[in-house]
């Protein structure tokens, strides 16, 4: 099998956080190595400890107690800042990763076939932009666990091995049978519980769409309370995908408890002949080798849903950004049978619903492939569609480069400059999801301004001028009229006001 | 894009900064309203506390055994019971948690139904996130994070007590080193918290960002801005990174101070443990200890900091709870309205003077506004979208908020609109949606007089799926009409009856609004010149 295309993000984002994930992995080798150590080595201390005070204080005096206690405060401290190390570079790598990823998947949707990406839903494209997305940071930030898990199980077989073959045999079988129980577990239970609870969400999300779609028709009904009992049942539904997946979970842990108690136990009995300081050593051996590796376990239980994510990215990742095709020379265009040369106006009207602005986001190529490249246009969508963020990150959707003053005479020219002058923020006041801090007839100027800020040979108008009062009305199609004698751009407009239509020469009815 | 990208987003961080007390009364209230199964969540999760206990006494007295050289096996069965015992209850628990969040999220979600189907009408997609993501964001809080709080608060403790009747001085080293613990959680822990709480809520925005892009994705492709847009995202994304790193700097220091003090006992334990059982103390102590003893305390002590690790990991939890409850706390109850007076004639409704203006919308939806419909007539509303049609009919389901002027109508209110609910059930159930207690007659007869003519298997008992499959939108929305027919209410309301529907169904369905609006005070709110045609009166808004 070939590496999908988010295969080949994640590794390319490993090489460039090579550094900090290989520091994350020494400081999870350190880590699994001195907890284990530590308790193994603690136990063995305090046992003989014992064996030695009991023969007498004679004996006490010989036994080197300086090595084995100054080894037990140094493996503490170094399991602490293996810790800090450990999830410091490990989080930070994934979170770098993340922040590379996420904006990857936007481009690709962003060069998808416009029916693909356009018909996302929002709760689809926060599944896949944000969960999705979220899902696969474990792959980051669980690349250490094996390793932790190798360390620490490794030191657990080299001390009980102290003890003789038989207890180092018993903790290597036990973490087997521990690994090998998580992950077939996982896979029976867990796996098809956490796709269950992927569906179920869907689901819910579906069902309270439509209430919420018809929130007038329950009101209407006295339907409120029922409603909420219709959202409480089909909740019931996800919450028992959910109680599947917490009993999986549930059924690993306790697998893995189960294991590690009879490790411990078989440890100690088979290096109970090597005297009881080194069967303390074995003991205490096998409970930090097993206990090492409940994050793999854990990763196992996870690992179903990132699995899906990773496929459903994958659809989205591959469509690669292409370079958008430069326009030649000012085109002439063909819409609903009219053909328009350069600089010619054409006013569309007809009825609502009868198809206006779908022939408009056609010849823009939002709805399949257009004759012409979307470097021919500069549009303003019927319904304005602003970007949260402020009066100048939307101007300049249309032009990045554009200066202050450029964007001061485009707003002069949509007639709202005065507007946003008052602003005690000016360009830089901030406007909001969808422009809401604006009334709708300015959402719509600030939106004709964009489309007057790209420097394309024909304006594509729905509508602009609804919801404004005659005298603005006025002031727009006047400026507009002049602008569009200044800079010899063609218009294709659709309105069902007087007004705006009077400026173009041609009138196409539809409907 | 400019450099200033980042900076609303930076602004607004800071009005975040601090949690005020509303989302707060949220998470109390989940806290306080603890299930009988949130209460066994705790209580199984402390139980593992008596667990632990049992296998350390198991390993100390087993390993005691060896050294006796006497029959070690029951101590090491205890040990194995112990663990499985502990097994055992970490399945419970998981389980009594997720009943206990599936029953708090229950009661959450009604609440929230009861304000967002019962009060002021909001943004769409702001109650379907808030009923689907803002909820669910409250599972782990239930599930994890308060049973492993109980036991954080109330373990160690025991722990430490229980240490304290094997070695009095061991408890006391243990108890020494919780307390700088605790103190250094408490210095580490505020500050880090409310920065990472910042840093959370900042993470949310930033998807929020791209949610926003997704959403204005056919104007990012019109103006070929793609590049620009994701370079920008981009930076916005980094930025985030770094600044989150920086604050986990800090975050993980609390993470090294646990793992720093449960190291520092387990060290302190066996070091003291060993010189007193070699008799090699500096220092005077009043205990003699033996290996039982010693080794019993020792195998106890990394269980002493093992409830406040489950309470680290939980803490993701807690965080996400907290960002969800601060916008479920903006939902409000909705005031009980008095019942609506019963009327059977039609009455005369009156709109006087009427001004809506949403919540933070700069300029009324509708303003000044007045109007007559005489009882019993049809009233067409025609004007472009956004000119406060359907504002006008929300008025008297309440959905709007009247912001003056007065309104008069009187009696109970049927309505239809483009895009009906459609429920998982047989057509005569869901005709039935308006009358729960309607007979079948009654159905029928509804279903005839608005032409619903079902030509499928079973006819009114075809069961429809989710999506309504199968039927045309014209079927909507005589369905709907069939709905309003059989609510005996005095006043009908149709929201753009006909939208998106082709020329000859729209005429086939005007005969059923006709007939739907026998005998009523009908308002219709309409773009098809057709439907306003069968009007009494026409207003132009």
């Amino acid at each position: 099998m070939s590496p999908s295309p988010l295969d080949h993000l994640i590794r390319a984002q490993k090489r460039e956080r090579a550094g900090m994930l290989r520091l994350a992995i020494a400081s999870a080798v350190v880590l699994g190595a001195a907890s284990t150590l530590l308790m193994g080595l603690s136990g063995w201390f305090i046992v003989a400890s014992a064996i030695a005070g009991a023969a007498g204080l004679a004996v006490a005096h010989t036994f080197n107690v300086l090595l084995p206690s100054a080894m037990i405060r140094l493996l503490a401290i170094g399991r602490t800042a293996a810790r800090y190390g450990e999830r410091l570079s490990g989080h930070a790598a994934a979170l770098r990763a993340l922040a590379a990823i996420r904006p990857a998947v936007f481009a690709s949707l962003a060069a998808a076939p416009p029916s693909e990406a356009l018909s996302l839903s929002r709760g689809e494209a926060s599944a896949r932009l944000v969960q999705d997305v979220d899902a696969i940071e474990t792959r980051f930030v669980r690349l250490s666990a094996p390793w932790s898990a190798v360390a620490g199980l490794g030191s657990a077989i080299a001390l009980a091995a102290l003890a003789g073959p038989a207890p180092a045999v018993v903790i290597l079988v036990a973490a087997l049978a521990a690994i090998l129980s998580a992950r077939a577990l996982a896979k029976r239970f867990s796996t098809p519980a956490r796709a269950a609870i992927q569906a179920k969400v869907g689901a819910l999300k579906d069902t309270a769409a439509a209430l919420v779609a018809a929130s007038a028709e329950l009101r209407a009904y006295g339907l409120e309370a029922w409603a909420g009992e219709a959202l409480n049942a089909k909740a019931a539904e996800l919450d028992a995908a959910r109680l599947e997946a917490a009993r999986a979970q549930g059924l690993i842990v306790a697998s893995q408890a189960v294991i590690l108690g009879a490790a411990v136990a078989a440890a100690i009995a088979t290096a109970a002949p090597a005297g009881p300081a080194l069967a303390a050593l074995a003991g205490l051996a096998a409970a930090m080798g097993v206990d090492a590796l409940a994050s793999l376990a854990h990763a196992f239980d996870q690992d179903g849903a990132a699995r899906e994510a990773c496929e459903r990215l994958d659809t989205i990742l591959r469509h690669q950004p292409r370079a958008a095709p430069k326009l030649e020379a000012v085109p002439t265009l063909t819409i609903l049978g009219e053909t328009l040369a350069p600089g010619e106006r054409l006013a569309i009207v007809g009825p609502s619903g009868c198809g206006k602005t779908t022939a408009i986001e056609t010849l823009l190529g939002l709805r399949g492939e257009s004759a012409l490249p979307r470097a021919a246009f500069a549009w303003l969508p019927q319904d304005a569609g602003l970007v949260a963020g402020t009066v100048r990150e939307n101007l300049r959707l249309a032009a990045p480069k554009a200066t202050d003053d450029e964007l001061w005479q485009v707003l002069e020219d949509a007639a709202l400059a005065d507007r946003i002058r008052a602003a005690p923020q000016g360009l830089a006041a901030y406007l909001g999801d969808n422009g809401e801090r604006l009334s709708g007839g300015e959402r719509r100027r600030l939106a004709l301004a964009r489309a007057y800020l790209r420097d394309a040979p024909w304006l594509l108008l729905d509508e602009p001028t609804e919801g404004l009062d005659a005298a603005t009305e006025a002031l727009v199609v006047e400026r507009l009229d002049a602008r569009l004698q200044r800079t010899g751009q063609g218009l294709i407009l659709v309105s069902h006001r007087p007004a705006p239509a009077a400026l173009c020469g041609r009138v196409v009815r539809m409907g | 894009m400019n450099p200033t990208y980042t900076q609303p987003m930076g602004a607004r961080i800071v009005q975040i900064d601090h949690m005020s007390e509303a989302p707060k009364a949220v998470l109390k209230h989940l806290e306080r309203s603890a299930s009988p199964a949130g209460q066994r969540a705790r209580l199984l999760m402390a139980l593992d506390g008596l667990a632990a206990i049992a296998f350390a006494a198991g390993l100390a007295f087993g390993i005691d055994a060896i050294a006796q050289g006497r029959g070690m096996a029951p101590w090491l069965v205890l040990a194995l019971a112990a663990m499985t015992f502990r097994g055992v209850l970490a399945h419970l628990t998981g389980v009594a948690g997720a009943q206990a969040a599936a029953e708090a999220k229950a009661s959450v979600r009604a609440d929230l139904a009861r304000s967002i189907f019962g009060g002021p009408r909001r943004a769409a997609g702001e109650a379907t996130t808030a009923l689907v993501e803002g909820v669910e964001a409250l599972d782990g809080h239930v599930a994890r994070f308060l049973p492993a709080r109980f036991s954080a608060a109330a373990l160690p403790l025991v722990m430490i007590a229980v240490a304290a009747i094997a070695s009095p001085v061991c408890a006391g080293i243990l108890l020494a080193t919780l307390v700088p613990f605790i103190a250094a959680m408490v210095l580490a822990g505020t500050a880090a918290a409310a920065e990472s709480r910042a840093q959370f809520l900042a993470l949310e925005r930033l998807s929020g960002l791209f949610l926003d892009r997704v959403r204005a994705l056919p104007v990012v492709l019109a103006f070929q801005a793609e590049g620009a847009t994701t370079a920008a995202l981009k930076r916005s994304a980094s930025e985030l990174a770094e600044r989150t790193i920086r604050v986990l700097r800090v975050a993980f220091i609390s993470s090294a101070a646990l793992e720093f003090f449960a190291a520092l006992s387990v060290a302190l334990v066996a070091v003291y443990c060993g010189f007193n059982l070699l008799r090699l103390l500096p220092f005077p102590v009043p205990e003699q200890l033996d290996l039982k003893r010693a080794f019993f305390v020792l195998a106890l002590a990394p269980e002493v900091y093992a409830p406040m690790r489950r309470l680290a990991a939980a803490y993701h939890d807690r965080q996400a709870a907290e960002a969800a409850s601060a916008s479920l706390s903006t939902f409000e109850a909705p005031t009980p309205k008095p019942a609506a007076a019963v009327a059977t004639e039609a009455p005369t409704i009156r709109f006087e003077g009427v001004t809506v203006r949403y919540p933070d919308a700069d300029a009324p939806a509708l303003e000044n506004f007045s109007l007559v419909a005489q009882a019993g007539t049809i009233t067409a509303l025609v004007g472009p979208s956004g000119a406060g049609k359907s504002s006008l009919l929300n008025l008297l389901l309440d959905l709007a908020p009247l912001t003056a002027g007065r309104i008069e109508a009187q009696g109970e209110i049927a309505w239809a609109g483009q895009s009906p609910l459609i429920l998982p059930a047989s057509i005569a159930d869901n005709i039935a949606l308006s009358r729960r207690d309607a007979s079948r007659a009654e159905i029928e007869a509804a279903a005839r007089a608005v032409g619903l003519v079902v030509d499928r298997p079973g006819g009114l008992d075809f069961v429809l799926d989710e999506r309504g499959s199968g039927l045309s939108g014209g079927e909507r929305r005589r369905l709907s009409l069939a709905r309003a027919l059989l609510k005996p209410a005095p006043i009908l309301l149709l929201d753009e009856p006909t939208a998106n529907l082709d020329a000859a169904s729209e005429a086939a369905l005007l005969d059923a609004i006709r007939e739907a609006a026998k005998g009523r005070t009908t308002l219709i709110a309409t773009h098809s010149e057709a439907v306003a045609a069968l009007a009494d009166q026409v207003v132009r808004l």
